[in-house]
């Protein structure tokens, strides 16, 4: 059994922890404009991640336009999982596939889309101005509200998927048994759904944010050349200022960054998941 | 007026399947009903849309005297135990048996005292605190009963209550259910596919088939004198028999003639109803009855079934199994022997 997981361990080791040991040797090294990087042992370039304010600002961008987009994924798929969790027609499975549809349009070929729709010529605003609601535009295109949009556009799929496993593992009785007794449907669902529900929502919950913050095609193509979050920084870095320790630096921070707020959530929600 | 008043009731759903097909039953103060019937019947069905998880198509239920027919669940005041208990896994057992008062806005120091009162009354006040994964399927069960009781509903709902506990747990919770219900008085609607249950639990028993009621009465009426042939067959067994009467006996489709008391049954086809208890089988030169072959025998311990060949007929026959000595005792398959029943406990029923 154990040669089984030889092959994909092998792989592991080899395109993720070895880059990753490099990456982690990398940010210690020094740079310099004419030579590039340099050998060297020294956490300037961690210090200057979190003491410029032009990155730190990077962060937490980052961090609130993920948590953002992670509770208004969670808000918006918990009907759609629900629903098609409890379906039990011949059309459960195919709305099922039909729910992961959206995956198959690339996230860039998606941005284009979300241009067409929210810039000043953009569909919606061309809609309102023929209405005669407005008479200058709207803009959106090139707003961290684009950004949140196309990033929601993006994650949803995997809410859904991940909490309708979880609402479909929940028995129908159970609610039925709440109503039996008196509670109201909004009762029902605060004090035996979503109870229950929450070891669904803190997987998709983890799922969507990883996927939000290292998000990269939807915050550089909607948020135009003033919106930075890190996973475009980290690329900025390596390939046009060629600085690879300090892009090494950027992309080791968004790891731990990710990891602490991912195992602060599994703590808050985890303890509540599963009583006694 | 009835505690629990069903008029009419109708469920179809839009791929025109009817579920149930027009039903009527009136439930006494502190009666306890059984809808008895094979799967399909309809009696799930009925129970939910009592409960209010299935809205009807057509019909009226009236509990204690105010129309529900198609209030919210959670508005009708019934109190039900589910087949999978369904207990709140995320909540304490005093929690789940608490949620009903809560729901009813009693106030904490009352809601504590009545959750105390009502697991002590299933013997489970010692487990309060803990969580419904951490007992056993029967103590999970009295959770359920607690949890439906202590809110004093108008009408008691139990969902084959007794299905997923094993063989030897199962009579005594069916005592215990039967003791508690009596003893506070509830009115109550059971369900169950268990013709054992049904006998043992109901004042009254509803037994259903395609939708529709076959025979309501009581364990009684329907045992000693069933409506029609699924009837006969459903409460209990039966031998079973198709023919029509003939010269003052009945005469079966094969033409062996089989004793009975006519009455009025006209000629038209019959089915011969005997229940295997009701049959005699001697053996020896002196025994009286009718000749019959010995076909098969089963020893179940106390009892005995024996099947015997009479004429092209088979009858299956019951009897307190015979000591030693007895010449039964050592008869084998083959042998002679003598079948004998009172006429009068032949039921000739429609052959519908």
């Amino acid at each position: 059994m154990a040669a089984l997981v030889l092959p994909a361990g092998l792989l592991v080791l080899l395109l993720l922890g070895a880059p990753m040991a490099l990456m982690a040797r990398y940010s210690f090294n020094t740079y310099d404009p004419l030579y590039l990087m340099q050998e060297a042992f020294t956490w300037a370039n961690y210090t200057k991640a979190v003491t410029d304010e032009f990155y730190r600002d990077i962060l937490f961008t980052t961090l609130w336009v993920s948590l953002l987009s992670t509770f208004i994924t969670t808000l918006l798929a918990f009907g759609p999982a629900y629903w098609l969790a409890r379906m039990e027609s011949s059309w459960k499975s195919k709305l099922t596939i039909l729910t992961l549809f959206p995956l198959l349009v690339g996230g860039v070929v998606r941005s284009a889309g979300y241009i067409a729709l929210l810039g000043n010529e953009g569909a919606i605003n061309a809609a309102l101005r023929g209405l005669g609601l407005i008479s200058h535009p709207i803009a959106m295109l090139y707003t961290p509200f684009a950004v949140v949009v196309g990033i929601v556009g993006v994650v949803l799929p995997y809410m859904v998927l991940t909490l309708a496993a979880v609402i479909e593992g929940i028995p129908r009785q159970a609610e039925e048994a709440a109503a039996n007794l008196g509670a109201r449907p909004s009762t029902v669902f605060f004090r035996v759904l979503l109870p229950l529900s929450l070891p669904g929502v803190l997987a998709g919950a983890t799922l969507v944010f990883i996927l939000c913050m290292n998000a990269y095609a939807t915050p550089v193509l909607l948020g135009g050349p003033k919106f930075h979050m890190m996973a475009p920084a980290v690329y900025d870095q390596f390939t046009r200022v060629s600085n690879w320790p300090f892009g090494a630096a950027l992309a080791f921070i968004l790891l731990v960054v990710t990891i602490l707020m991912t195992s602060i959530g599994s703590l808050l929600i985890g303890r509540r998941a599963r009583p006694a | 007026m009835a505690a629990l008043d069903i008029q009419g009731l109708e469920k179809t759903y839009a791929n025109g399947f009817t579920a149930v097909a027009g039903l009527d039953l009136k439930i006494g103060k502190g009666e306890l009903v059984s809808l008895l019937g094979p799967s399909g019947c309809g009696k799930t069905t009925t129970l939910r849309m009592v409960a209010g998880f299935i809205d009807p198509t057509a019909g009226r239920i009236t509990i204690e005297g105010r129309e529900v027919t198609h209030l919210p669940a959670h508005a009708r005041d019934t109190g039900m135990v589910f087949q999978s208990y369904a207990l709140f896994p995320h909540m304490s057992v005093a929690q789940n048996v608490a949620f009903g008062l809560e729901m009813r806005k009693v106030g904490r120091a009352e809601r504590e005292a009545r959750t105390v009162e009502a697991l002590k009354r299933v013997q489970l006040d010692h487990l309060a605190e803990r969580y419904p994964r951490q007992l056993s399927g029967g103590q999970q069960q009295r959770v359920a009963l607690a949890r439906a009781l202590v809110v004093n509903p108008a009408v008691f709902l139990l969902d084959e209550p007794l299905s997923n506990l094993d063989a030897k747990l199962r009579g005594e919770v069916r005592s215990e259910i039967r003791a508690l219900q009596q003893a506070l008085g509830l009115t109550t609607l059971m369900v169950t596919h268990d013709q054992e249950e049904a006998l043992t639990m109901s004042d009254r028993l509803v037994v259903m088939e395609g939708g529709r009621v076959r025979q309501a009465g009581t364990a009684e009426d329907l045992y000693e004198r069933p409506a029609d042939a699924f009837v006969a067959n459903f409460v209990g067994r039966s031998n079973l028999i198709r023919g029509r009467l003939a010269e003052g006996a009945f005469e079966a489709a094969s033409g062996t003639r089989l004793a009975c008391v006519p009455g009025g049954a006209g000629t038209g086809p019959l089915v011969f109803a005997l229940r295997p208890e009701r049959i005699g089988l001697s053996v020896g030169d002196d025994a009286t009855g009718e000749p019959a072959v010995l076909k098969e025998i089963l020893y179940l311990g106390a009892q005995t079934e024996y099947v015997v060949a009479l004429g092209a007929e088979r009858l299956t026959v019951i009897r307190p199994t015979p000591a030693a000595g007895d010449p039964l005792h050592a008869a084998r398959p083959g042998d002679g022997v003598r079948a004998r029943w009172t006429p009068e406990h032949v039921r000739l029923l429609p052959d519908t």
